[in-house]
């Protein structure tokens, strides 16, 4: 996706509703369910113009009950049909857990592979515009620490309509994971690379495979979401200095291991970017693939730029101090390099 | 022939201005007919602005800028 | 009864809290133009206001002590003054200062004042358990205080919701459970998410004393919750109230509410306080000149609270690591 590229350009929003609407065209089993997903197009925008096309009947705004309207999803999935289910942000996943780690997660492999469970709950994440605790997280190492439960986390416009195609596709449960800073938003600042090229036609995104966003020898450098577009900018702000590659991981689970090793042979230092919690998520899952394989292939120790174990903080300067922006990713890959 | 994109009416009151909050094409890039090149924000909503023909474009305006009711923005050339 | 002295009580109360909410919302905006950034401004994030809401909490505090409980919503402001919290401290809170509540870390939706036993959360309906806890612990001290769980209509169909009056009402707790009906859960109506038209009709289901208020009307409030907070303090258990509300402004600051169309204007003809105003200028309990040095006496104190939190000092970058643990 290079930035002269010609061709349409949208914005991720737009992206993920494109991708909805390529699959409902295709089939009637295909619907979406949330809250304020019909009218008003979902609170980010990921619903965007789908009610105007399909209408209320497809598109279905729900009441506040998670536990009920994400069960429901799963139960209209083990019956054939392909739900896809607005989380309006992961941070209220609490309320309806169970349904998605005791059903939505383990309903297939319980029923010995007899039942599948082709579902997409999607969610917004993130923070950097002061939410404050409870609506800025971005949770994706929970989820995917769960077996039995994809986990996709686009950067871009066009990785977000190709996976939430494939996600629909799959027969498995996909946990669709959007931060909120890379969907475009008229009333949110946005990096540039929220607006991207964006073929109008039907394509996928494989899942479970990362995508070296930008080449390099110097330093590897892992990251994801918006986080992931950061990395972009930091290394073409270093192009000439220093080359560094950058691993878009697009998917949790499954996790492209042989990606991370591929670029960790070449380049020997590593560089993870997360804004999601730091202790007990994916960055140590980052560091033990290539340690179950073979330690020596780190010449240093690994930098760790993420979120740190707190809760996240309401005033702008504390949120700042704490989200791994891209000053903190600079001096990282300049740490790596010693 | 050259079309020329125009911010729309925003409101009857000529003081109310909006904001080019995306441009979805590119300067000096090619658009087609139909084809969504910006959003506009008025005052938290947001309406498309399409290509009404096709042609490249020329970008007059940058993003963030702050416009009026019927300035003139960008132009297409055919 | 009520009598007059109360009627202007009541008058004064919702003055200040509509005079509060709408400088935070030219607070808000101020510095958000041209291009409109929720994280931008002295008052970052979300917003949400609580104007055309106030007859319920005024009604709902003048029957509760300091040592009452409330617990209320995303939407808080006006249960947080009407409660009595401190205004410096909240609008600190508010501006992410370290003069606030939470010295910054809270903002809008998480005000705490332990002093005043008021506490709010962000997420529907789950500040409705925790006012139960509050409820079982003055029980179990003893005393008769109670506590009181505000959520939005929306809110009724949450489970967490269904498990705290279930609980409270099998263990005959003090906590009364009001439900703030402005009829709007973003922007989906109650008549697409609610299979009863009138909430109240659900405490039956959980064997306990339910009311439904009309009209927004800050008298009938008073009446009804105190019938509730009686009940409570008299060991009868716990009252579910569905009160008529209207939400004047968006579900947050930077709502276009393009889904409310025609009924917006209606709600706005709707508002509680204008009509007060003139219900109580009709019972000669005041006039012009008492109506302007009420409204004057609420902007000088909301002005100063404001510029009491400007010249409050922001957090050091390296207090984000505090208060994690005890």
């Amino acid at each position: 996706m290079s930035k002269e590229e010609s061709g349409r350009r949208i914005s991720t929003a737009r992206a993920v509703a494109e991708g909805i609407a390529t699959e409902m065209r295709l089939s009637d089993d295909v619907f979406v369910m949330g809250e304020d997903v019909g009218v008003y197009g979902g609170i980010f925008g990921s619903t965007t113009g789908l009610f105007d096309e399909f209408g209320a009947e497809r598109i279905i705004d729900t009441p506040i009950s998670e536990t009920g309207f994400i069960g429901a999803g799963i139960g209209a999935a083990t019956e054939g049909m392909r739900p896809v289910v607005e989380l309006m942000f992961a941070d209220f996943f609490g309320v309806a857990m169970d349904q998605i780690y005791n059903h939505m997660a383990k309903i297939h492999y319980e029923s010995g592979g007899n039942v599948k469970v082709p579902m997409v709950l999607m969610m917004a994440t993130g923070g950097g515009y002061s939410d404050g605790a409870q609506h800025s997280q971005n949770l994706w190492a929970t989820f995917a620490h769960m077996p039995g439960l994809k986990v996709v986390v686009p950067s871009n416009p066009y990785d977000a309509k190709g996976m939430m195609i494939s996600a629909i596709r799959d027969d498995s449960p996909v946990i669709f994971m959007f931060h909120k800073g890379i969907m475009g938003l008229a009333w949110m600042k946005k990096n540039p690379r929220s607006i991207g090229v964006v073929p109008e036609e039907a394509y996928t995104v494989p899942i479970g495979k990362a995508h070296v966003a930008h080449e390099g020898k110097d330093v590897t450098v892992i990251s994801l979401s918006l986080s992931l577009q950061h990395c972009l900018d930091v290394a073409e702000k270093l192009e000439g200095k220093v080359s560094v590659e950058v691993i878009d991981l697009r998917s949790l689970v499954p996790l492209d291991r042989e990606a991370i090793l591929a670029s960790v042979r070449k380049t020997g230092r590593l560089v993870i970017v997360d804004e999601d919690y730091k202790s007990f998520g994916l960055s140590g899952e980052i560091v033990a693939t290539i340690t179950d394989v073979d330690p020596s292939l780190l010449k240093v120790p690994v930098q760790r730029v993420c979120y740190p174990d707190v809760p996240i903080p309401y005033a702008r300067v504390l949120e700042y101090e704490a989200l791994p922006t891209p000053d903190k990713i600079e001096a990282a890959i300049m740490a790596a390099l010693k | 022939m050259v079309a020329q994109i125009h911010c729309p009416m925003l409101s009857e009151d000529p003081s109310v201005t909006g904001v080019i909050s995306t441009w979805f094409a590119q300067d000096q890039q090619r658009v087609t007919e139909g084809q969504v090149i910006a959003e506009i924000a008025i005052d938290k909503v947001t309406m498309d602005i399409p290509a009404p023909i096709s042609g490249v474009i020329h970008i007059l305006v940058p993003e963030e800028a702050v416009i009026t009711s019927t300035q003139l923005i960008a132009e297409i050339k055919d | 009864m009520i009598d007059d002295q109360m009627r202007l009580k009541f008058y004064k109360e919702m003055v200040r809290i509509r005079t509060y909410e709408e400088a935070i919302r030219r607070e808000y905006h101020a510095d958000k133009t041209p291009a409109w950034d929720i994280g931008a401004g002295l008052i970052p994030g979300e917003m949400h206001l609580a104007a055309g809401q106030e007859p319920v909490a005024v009604g709902l505090a003048a029957n509760l002590r300091k040592e009452d409980a409330i617990t209320g919503p995303h939407r808080p402001h006006h249960l947080a003054l009407a409660k009595g919290v401190d205004m410096n401290k909240m609008t600190a809170e508010i501006y992410g200062r370290t003069t606030g509540f939470g010295k910054g870390k809270g903002g809008h939706m998480h005000l705490f004042d332990p002093e005043n036993h008021f506490s709010c959360s962000g997420i529907i309906a789950e500040g409705m358990p925790v006012a139960v806890g509050q409820a079982l612990a003055f029980s179990r001290r003893g005393t008769d205080n109670v506590a009181v769980g505000v959520a939005g209509e929306g809110a009724v169909n949450q489970g967490g919701f269904h498990e705290a009056v279930s609980l409270a009402a099998n263990w005959n707790l003090p906590v009364i459970f009001i439900i703030e009906d402005n009829e709007w859960a973003i922007s989906v109506p109650k008549s697409a998410s609610t299979s009863v038209k009138d909430n109240s009709l659900r405490a039956a289901g959980y064997g306990i004393a339910g009311e439904h208020v009309k009209d927004n009307d800050v008298e009938a409030v008073y009446e009804a919750t105190k019938r509730a907070v009686d009940r409570a303090r008299k060991g009868g258990g716990p009252t579910l109230i569905e009160i008529q509300t209207v939400r004047l402004w968006g579900h947050f600051e930077g709502d276009a509410q393009a889904y409310r169309g025609e009924e917006l204007k209606e709600a706005e003809a709707n508002d509680p306080i204008p009509a007060y105003e003139n219900k109580l200028r009709s019972a000669g309990v005041i006039d012009d000149a008492a109506i302007a040095e009420i409204k004057a006496t609420a902007s000088e104190e909301v002005e100063a609270a404001i510029a009491f939190a400007k010249q409050s000092p922001e957090p050091k970058p390296s207090d984000v690591y505090l208060h994690v643990f005890a």
